[in-house]
């Protein structure tokens, strides 16, 4: 991943966008690799780390990312005390890409690492998810300049954070029962406590959690009759707090209907279909030497899990945040580390926000994959969402480099269900013009007819 | 609409008070839990089996 230039710097490496607001490090890139830069000011707190234990626990029970200490300044900047270069990450992933059960677990090892840290005497100083990765399919700390030494009479500098990015849309979520990852793109800070509390139900009233952390902390919201320095506070009223919370979200269940219920099971294609694209597909993959592969539609994500055997990290994506929930459930449960699902809509996925754009890259920027599969995908892009062949072709060209893609014809039971309800506008929504519209950007390696249906399975090189 | 008074106080001043108040109150629900524990312990003799759950909670 490279970073869009944001500074004009001495050495030969990009600083992230993103790595400005805290003066104890940044994170940078320079020969393709990530790398943390620990700047003098931060280096009682970074030897305190390493030298107590806090740093071995943490990696050891993979709460936090491992590195090593490279003994280079690699910057040439004044300020360098260490360079660390921490486990690379395939892909970095944002909480509003993530299924409520991501963000659960995400705040869950937030707090856990705040418990382990309290144990050696430090302490988290923010707990936002852009702290945390999925990294071998576990939500892991990656910043490991968060920490200090912990004051046991101060209460934790980062709760207030903690609730506006974990609790309150897990709570939002819960209650409301909708799909709101989205609503954390426009809070770039989490959603804050007078949002949440207009939004919240009647009903969530009854909670004791919801009383203490939204409703009483919205009345106190302004307060600022007390200084910090006047509050006592203490290690066992801390900890009473983080049990608190995490009592409250581990109670946390959601439903489990999808959008798509039993797409497979109950399409009269059914099964036979099923293994027929199965076989195809596995044909089709056999001589591609690829590592990675973005899944677009992947919906219970039958076909990640064929590439995941075969040792490719996929990213699974579906618009529906249930079955993404689903999805990472049955991963999760399963131990497959290389499947990680996500909420995309492909006709509007996540913008590059943040200061001046730079701070969060948008999707694609972020989200480089050798191979995209885009099964039973293409009428819903034409038919379901307007968007043209020829745009859809110079679209997937920007994004693969291979393409595996079904085309699914006018005649077939889907397309037509979606035609019954809607003017057809689409003449030319062919397979001649599909293939005429994608040929200037792909060679067609292989083409297929999925037996006993009529759609057709292409994989496609760009070239 | 976030209040202008809010953009001048430190992030993290402001949650400590609200910190002060939950760590109270449930200090004070553990303290009356721990009592009721209490009064229903010296009028019903445990079982064997209540035993070894409390102990599960505690450790």
């Amino acid at each position: 991943m490279i970073f869009p230039r944001t500074t004009k710097s001495m050495g030969n490496y990009t600083r992230h966008p993103a790595s400005f607001k805290d003066p104890s490090g940044f994170v940078f890139e320079t020969n393709s690799k990530i790398y943390r830069q620990v700047n003098k000011v931060y280096k009682a707190e970074y030897d305190l780390l390493m030298s107590s234990g806090l740093y071995q626990e943490l990696v050891q029970q993979q709460l936090l990312i491992p590195h090593v200490e490279i003994e280079e300044n690699l910057t040439g900047t004044d300020e360098y005390y260490k360079t660390i270069l921490p486990d690379q990450i395939n892909f970095i992933t944002y909480a509003y890409e993530w299924c409520f059960e991501e963000l659960k677990d995400a705040a869950l090892a937030t707090l856990q690492t705040l418990r382990v840290s309290l144990d050696y005497g430090m302490i988290i100083k923010d707990a936002t998810p852009y702290n945390i990765q999925f990294h071998k399919g576990k939500p892991i700390f990656i910043d490991t300049l968060s920490f200090e030494k912990y004051d046991p009479l101060q209460p934790w500098v980062a709760y207030r954070q903690f609730c506006q990015h974990f609790l309150f849309p897990l709570y939002l979520e819960y209650y409301l029962k909708a799909d709101l990852q989205k609503t954390m793109t426009t809070y770039m800070e989490g959603v804050p406590v007078e949002i949440v509390s207009k939004m919240l139900p009647l009903k969530s009233n009854l909670s004791l959690g919801v009383w203490l952390h939204v409703y009483t902390q919205n009345t106190f919201r302004n307060s600022t009759k007390t200084k910090a320095e006047q509050i006592k506070f203490n290690k066992k009223k801390l900890l009473s707090l983080v049990s608190h919370l995490e009592s409250i979200i581990k109670k946390f269940v959601v439903r489990k209907a999808t959008i798509w219920g039993n797409y497979y099971e109950e399409t009269i294609l059914g099964n036979e279909y099923l293994a027929n694209k199965e076989k195809l597909f596995g044909e089709f993959c056999k001589n591609l030497t690829i590592t990675s592969a973005l899944d677009i539609g992947a919906n219970e994500g039958y076909f990640a899990k064929l590439l995941a055997a075969r040792n490719v990290q996929v990213i699974a994506t579906d618009t529906d945040s249930r079955t993404i929930g689903n999805l990472y459930q049955f991963v999760k449960k399963n131990g497959i580390t290389n499947v990680l699902p996500l909420i995309l809509d492909v006709t509007n996925p996540s913008p590059a926000l943040g200061f001046n754009n730079k701070e969060r890259l948008a999707f694609h920027q972020r989200i480089k994959t050798e191979l995209v599969v885009a099964l039973a995908l293409l009428h819903h892009l034409v038919i379901g969402k307007n968007i043209s062949l020829q745009i859809i072709a110079g679209y997937f060209a920007e994004i693969s480099e291979y393409l595996l893609i079904e085309f699914v014809p006018r005649e077939d039971q889907k397309v037509q269900q979606m035609l019954a309800s809607r003017r057809d506008v689409f003449e030319d929504y062919t397979i001649d013009k599909f293939e005429y519209y994608f040929r200037p950007y792909f060679i067609v390696r292989k083409k297929e007819t999925i037996q006993g249906t009529r759609r057709t399975l292409y994989l496609m090189e760009r070239k | 609409m976030i209040t202008t008074i809010l953009l001048y106080v430190d992030p993290g001043s402001g949650s400590y008070l609200i910190q002060v108040i939950i760590a109270a109150i449930l200090g004070a629900l553990f303290y009356f839990k721990t009592i009721w524990w209490k009064i229903k312990s010296f009028f019903h003799r445990p079982k064997k089996d209540d035993i070894s759950k409390n102990d599960e909670i505690n450790g």
